[in-house]
């Protein structure tokens, strides 16, 4: 029974991981229609980032802070640089582009970085805490309090201020929400620069649970990031968030009690097509 | 006096015919010998397809500053097999035909390993596997000689140390699923009864899997005495300091691909008491070994590990078997190989009938954040290789 | 010509087989495919595992290509449920099953993969001119098809599938023809890549190669037989030619694939035409 919790609780920080990942990447589809699979590189330059920052300060809070506004910065450069200019163009352009550039981002960390990958110099929230029989590590905890933080905070902001309003009236409707006087670039800025923000943080922590940041770490999110935003209904943050959550849990039990059925990986995406069989538009689409 | 002059000029002529010829330099002498050489140096793990490249050229470089081979340089032609396989048949039609190479050295994986080696076997030129695990690879033909043990056969050396030395048996086995991971974890269970191991649970998990949660809970609800876990140092780091943060207690025996410093620099502290079946011999007194960790280590920047050790030993192998033939003929160096009986990087080294290399495997342990001599396994009979 | 020559050019009529086969799927019919590796892969398997029971090529790869079909017809179905972005992501999902399902069982390979294929029995130049055979026989056929009236219905899908639904084209039935051709080209493409290389094992069937073969189609510009040709051709033998940007090989793969959507998205075949059409305004 103890066991059974402990899965879920693991479940439950994996699927926090993810969550932050996928709710970038919903962001980005919700606005704009485009896979961005470069976030995963995204996603890994926060770890580095957070790495780099932590050894030559010493301070992890400046480490984790200084990586999510780094890469939101660099999130709206990509959006600038590369997207902007093709938004007119097929979808498929857009994704090739973005693979493109995820390709070249893996190769470069592993140029500058060096390709076996680099660790904490001290790591940072170490130690676990005793709690109902189960054993947490502080950096779990610190993985599922952010991420609360994180998602709870985009949330008020999309509420309560009069940016995030703008935000979500654009995502609904750009042209109604330009002709009552919101900057669509603006917001499109804005849009990556906190998607890109959340994947940093998400980078961050996870290179703090395994004490190893590698060139190829962006290589699963990818893929599994995509397969969260369909099932949570494409563009849909709460139902992203769900989905994120839930493919922790199902993989959680799935590798233990079904491995020698599918890997880990495969339970995913039998996940993802067992649902689209039954429910095209995801867990939480609308019906088009 | 004519006569005398005419024999004095020929005296000094002969005399500096003979200094100069004795003294001759190599530029005078025969081109170098040629051997290919082939790894993955670009793509997902090109970190230990680089590090087996410095090896391999450092190996070269002691050979040739020492006199060569045969009173030859040897001269390494290097490929990068992108871990593709479709791609090194091209590459490996090249370095017959076009480079006209004597021999070749694969550091490559197994993909790629296991498309060549037809290749090789079909043009009759010598190829040395120093890394790949598959085992058919050496099936291939008679050709195909391999320098590292078979998964089956570090499995087993890994049951022995588990049960006999360490003499715990409420084990727990946790395999990657790779064919590495698959051969290592067949040869353990297939040896664990004879030193009463008893196989509590088995889990598997992905290559590209760093979060262990579950598996760790898992593990600590079964409670073992020892857990046998395959993988490399990028899954081994993550899942040792996570199983130590939760709380596990239990000795934890790895494979060779552990033996990075890299390894121990992820786990950190959690590192300390791990052991593995390695092929480097830390505590070894002998010049072979201690000449290439200490070189390996100047050239790289880093500490040698298994990859690079391997591949260094494969060249030893193949310059001491040319020395035999007294030849660089591809079929009279295959010949000599076959008689190898070398102390190298790894060892000593010797080859059955299948080609599959004999030698015992030190143990390493990680005390005080780095990897020392634990002990050797050393019992052949256990340590067989496979035969034809 | 060298043995290297011979082989080099084999892979390149193999790689050509392989994009012309997506270019079917994504090119003529609009079905963004992610995961064609797979229908490369059950080829390639099929042809294996038969071979090893011991039949002859001329039995195997027609089963490579009737195995890579069903599969095709198969995901087909699934797909007519989904469009555009949910359908690049689904057939995505189908090729990580695909992996998935043949590492778990060894009866298939496993993680050992499969190897020590029986040899044809056609010496390499033999084999090469097979491969160029089939090469030239794809490629005639999808000239043919982009000129019939399956060629127009496909066109008709790619444009817009509720307009092509109004006139009369049942979307469906040629979405899954669209996935059956392309997915059996890619088959037969497996199959002689098994023989080739006698070995066969995951590692040539994953996403990542999914996407190599949509770069292929992509760069080629989409939609267009000579343009995923040339394609196919350029990104087999330009790391070859270029050994010495070896260490930075896959960034300028990246860099390339990026920088060819961002300014020519229309590939190759787009830019010669945006050339062509500056030479005549000229004139």
């Amino acid at each position: 029974m103890n066991l059974l919790v402990e899965l879920g609780v693991q479940g439950l920080i994996n699927g926090a991981i993810y969550a932050l990942i996928a709710t970038g990447l919903a962001m980005v589809f919700g606005l704009l229609r485009i896979l961005h699979i470069a976030h995963a590189g995204l996603f890994a330059l926060g770890g580095y980032l957070g790495l780099v920052i932590t050894n030559a300060s010493g301070s992890f809070a400046l480490g984790l802070a200084g990586a999510m506004l780094l890469v939101g910065v660099c999130g709206m450069a990509m959006y600038r640089l590369c997207y902007e200019p093709i938004l007119d163009k097929p979808p498929y352009v857009a994704l090739i582009a973005s693979v493109g550039l995820f390709i070249a981002m893996e190769e470069l960390f592993r140029l500058v970085f060096g390709a076996y990958g680099r660790s904490y110099r001290r790591v940072p929230l170490q130690g676990a805490l005793e709690f109902a029989g189960m054993r947490i590590k502080y950096a779990e905890l610190g993985v599922a309090v952010l991420t609360v933080g994180l998602l709870v905070g985009l949330a008020l902001f999309t509420s309560r201020t009069r940016v995030g309003i703008a935000w979500r009236a654009t995502v609904t409707d750009s042209r109604m929400a330009a002709s009552f006087g919101v900057s669509i670039a603006g917001v499109r800025y804005l849009n990556f620069f906190i998607g890109s923000a959340l994947a940093a943080a998400a980078g961050v922590m996870v290179g703090v649970l395994n004490n190893l940041v590698e060139p190829g770490m962006g290589g699963v999110p990818s893929y599994k990031a995509l397969a969260i935003i369909v099932l949570g209904g494409l563009g849909n943050l709460n139902g992203t968030l769900v989905a994120a959550l839930l493919l922790g849990l199902v993989e959680a039990y799935g590798s233990i009690y079904l491995s020698k059925v599918l890997d880990r990986d495969s339970i995913a995406f039998a996940a993802l097509i067992a649902v689209l069989l039954v429910r095209p538009q995801g867990l939480f689409g609308l019906r088009s | 006096m004519y006569r005398s002059f005419r024999r004095a000029l020929a005296a000094s002529s002969a005399a500096c015919a003979l200094v100069y010829g004795l003294g001759a330099t190599p530029t005078l002498a025969q081109p170098p010998i040629k051997i290919g050489f082939h790894a993955g140096l670009t793509g997902p793990a090109a970190a230990d397809g680089k590090a087996a490249e410095a090896a391999a050229q450092l190996a070269v470089d002691q050979i040739n500053r020492a006199g060569g081979v045969l009173a030859r340089k040897l001269e390494l032609i290097v490929y990068d097999d992108q871990f593709k396989p479709e791609v090194v048949v091209p590459l490996a039609n090249r370095m017959i035909g076009d480079d006209k190479v004597r021999a070749v050295i694969s550091a490559g994986f197994s993909a790629p390993t296991r498309a060549a080696a037809p290749v090789f076997q079909k043009a009759e030129v010598p190829y040395i596997a120093a890394i790949s695990f598959a085992p058919e690879v050496t099936r291939a033909g008679d050709y195909v000689f391999r320098v590292t043990s078979v998964g089956e056969v570090q499995g087993r050396a890994g049951a022995k140390l588990v049960g006999d030395v360490l003499k715990k048996k409420r084990v727990v086995v946790i395999t990657i699923k790779t064919d590495f991971g698959k051969t290592l974890v067949a040869g353990f269970k297939d040896a664990a009864p004879k030193f009463g191991i008893q196989i509590l649970k088995e889990y598997e998990y992905s290559p590209g899997d760093r979060q262990f949660g579950p598996l760790v809970a898992s593990i600590k609800a079964d409670a073992p005495d020892a857990i046998y876990a395959t993988g490399f140092y990028f899954t081994g780091g993550p899942l040792v300091s996570q199983l130590r943060a939760a709380g596990v207690a239990a000795d934890i025996v790895g494979p060779e691909s552990y033996s990075s410093q890299k390894f121990i620099e992820i786990a950190g502290a959690a590192a300390e008491g791990t052991l593995i079946t390695n092929v480097i011999d830390w505590g070894s007194q002998s010049p072979e070994v201690t000449q290439f960790l200490a070189d390996f280590e100047k050239k790289a920047g880093f500490k040698a590990e298994a990859v690079s050790a391997q591949t260094h030993a494969a060249i030893s192998v193949l310059a001491a078997a040319i020395r035999r033939a007294a030849s660089d003929e591809p079929k009279q160096i295959r010949a000599a190989l076959e008689k190898t009986d070398l102390m190298t990087a790894i060892g000593r080294l010797s080859f059955n009938d299948l080609h599959e290399v004999r030698k015992v495997f030190p143990v390493s342990i990680v005390r005080n954040g780095a990897w020392t001599k634990f002990t050797t396994i050393d019992d052949m009979v256990l340590l067989a290789p496979p035969t034809k | 010509m060298s043995a290297y020559e011979i082989s080099l050019l084999t892979l390149v009529g193999i790689h050509v087989m392989l994009a012309l086969s997506l270019n079917l799927i994504t090119g003529f019919c609009g079905q963004i495919s992610l995961g064609h590796a797979a229908f490369y892969g059950v080829g390639a398997y099929t042809a294996a595992l038969l071979a090893k029971a011991g039949f002859w090529m001329w039995a195997t790869l027609p089963a490579s290509v009737v195995a890579a079909g069903a599969a095709g017809l198969l995901v087909g179905f699934c797909s007519l449920r989904v469009r555009d972005d949910f359908l690049a992501i689904a057939t995505m999902g189908a090729g990580f099953l695909f992996i998935g399902i043949v590492r778990q069982n060894d009866a298939l390979g496993g993680e050992l993969g499969i190897s020590r294929i029986p040899d044809p029995g056609l010496e390499a130049g033999g084999f090469l001119a097979l491969v160029l055979l089939f090469t030239l026989l794809v490629i005639a056929f999808c000239v043919y098809l982009k000129r019939s009236w399956l060629g127009f219905a496909f066109d008709a899908v790619a444009a817009d599938e509720a307009a092509a639904q109004t006139i009369g084209v049942s979307v469906a039935d040629y979405k899954l023809s669209a996935f059956a051709l392309g997915t059996a080209l890619a088959g037969l493409a497996g199959g002689l890549y098994a023989y080739y290389l006698r070995s066969v094992g995951i590692e040539a069937f994953g996403f990542p190669v999914s996407i190599l073969i949509l770069a292929m189609v992509v760069i080629g510009g989409m939609g267009s037989i000579a343009g995923s040709v040339v394609a196919a051709v350029l990104l087999t033998l330009l790391p070859e030619w270029f050994h010495f940007i070896s260490d930075y090989k896959l960034l300028v793969f990246g860099g390339l694939l990026f920088a060819i959507m961002r300014f020519a998205p229309g590939g190759l075949a787009g830019w010669a035409a945006d050339l062509l059409a500056a030479l005549k305004s000229r004139t």
